[in-house]
């Protein structure tokens, strides 16, 4: 039986290969996985001889051909391509052949740069966003002080002097255009500060990854 | 140009621009390093798509046309010559010296 599980991973690709390997364990193989959502479709592995190794690169490409001759190469080398678009950034890949490498990466500071390319990745959105948010808030389309004027987010002529159920109906039906009008400019804001998150959290995984690379060489 | 910021090559770098003196897509140039290295340096796939990527920003490889639609071939520039060479005499020199104190 096939078995679909759900989890969110942010930028700790190591805790997501972790992850993915202890259902394995489990006598599963990850057969696919979703590039739009965080489901992973498990189903139970035929191998008996070796427990498949599924490893987690991270790449965005611009043309079809060059996702392409990415791919070719680690099935040449014996990694099967099981979950990953041109641009999802996640690729995954499934050890297919038993004399493959264990890893994708054979050394510590090609591993180290896979957070490196999703830090860029999500900080260079958070920059594309930042001018948007910037001129909006200064040209007053966002309000960002909303929460003080409350009301004033309301548009119906007369509502506060209205009551009863004629009040809740009218209240109630602009509300979610109220909330539209006074907070669009706070989810903005939210998404910055979590694309920030993100680079930031990337960035550290990086560097960590790269230290590791010096103890072992010093 | 000034080649000598390449320097010192990795190993890694120094047996795949040797590797690419023919030209051969990713996959070749992996088994073409194994096979020179006595099997000492095995670069696996996601290492190897990296150093490609370096090598063709530095102009130090360049990807030629190929009948294979699906691979990407790859040969070593002039710039990547020179620096091979500039190495390899980097390199000679080393041993020499070792020689000299009797190792």
């Amino acid at each position: 039986m096939d078995m679909k599980k759900y989890k969110l991973f942010s930028v700790n690709l190591k805790k997501e290969e972790n992850w993915i390997q202890s259902i394995i364990e489990q006598g599963y193989r990850l057969k696919r996985k979703s590039p739009w959502s965080a489901c992973y479709e498990f189903e139970p592995s035929e191998e008996k001889n070796f427990i498949p190794i599924v490893r987690i690169d991270y790449r965005l490409f611009k043309k079809r051909e060059e996702f392409e001759d990415y791919i070719m190469m680690f099935e040449d080398s014996g990694w099967k391509h099981i979950g990953g678009t041109k641009n999802s950034g996640c690729q995954y890949f499934e050890k297919s052949k038993k004399d493959a490498s264990e890893d994708i990466f054979s050394d510590q500071s090609s591993k180290a740069e896979r957070y490196k390319r999703i830090s860029n990745n999500w900080l260079s959105i958070m920059i594309a966003y930042l001018p948007i948010v910037i001129v909006f808030i200064s040209t007053g389309i966002f309000k960002i002080d909303s929460f003080f004027h409350l009301k004033e987010l309301y548009y119906t002529p007369g509502l506060w002097e209205l009551s009863g159920f004629s009040f809740w109906r009218a209240f109630l039906f602009e509300t979610p255009f109220a909330l539209m009008r006074g907070f669009s400019g706070w989810l903005f804001i939210a998404m910055i500060f979590l694309y920030g998150l993100f680079g930031l959290k990337a960035l550290y995984w990086y560097h960590k990854e790269k230290k590791l690379n010096d103890n072992i060489h010093h | 140009m000034n080649l000598e910021k390449f320097l010192p090559l990795t190993e890694t770098t120094y047996y795949i621009l040797i590797a690419l003196l023919e030209e051969g897509h990713g996959y070749h140039i992996m088994q073409k390093v194994e096979e020179l290295s006595n099997n000492r340096v095995r670069i696996a796939a996601g290492t190897m798509y990296g150093a490609i990527e370096n090598l063709l920003r530095q102009n130090l490889i360049s990807a030629v046309p190929s009948d294979d639609k699906r691979r990407k071939v790859y040969k070593i520039t002039e710039e990547g010559r020179d620096v091979l060479k500039l190495e390899s005499n980097r390199l000679r020199f080393l041993v020499e010296v070792a020689n000299q104190n009797g190792l």
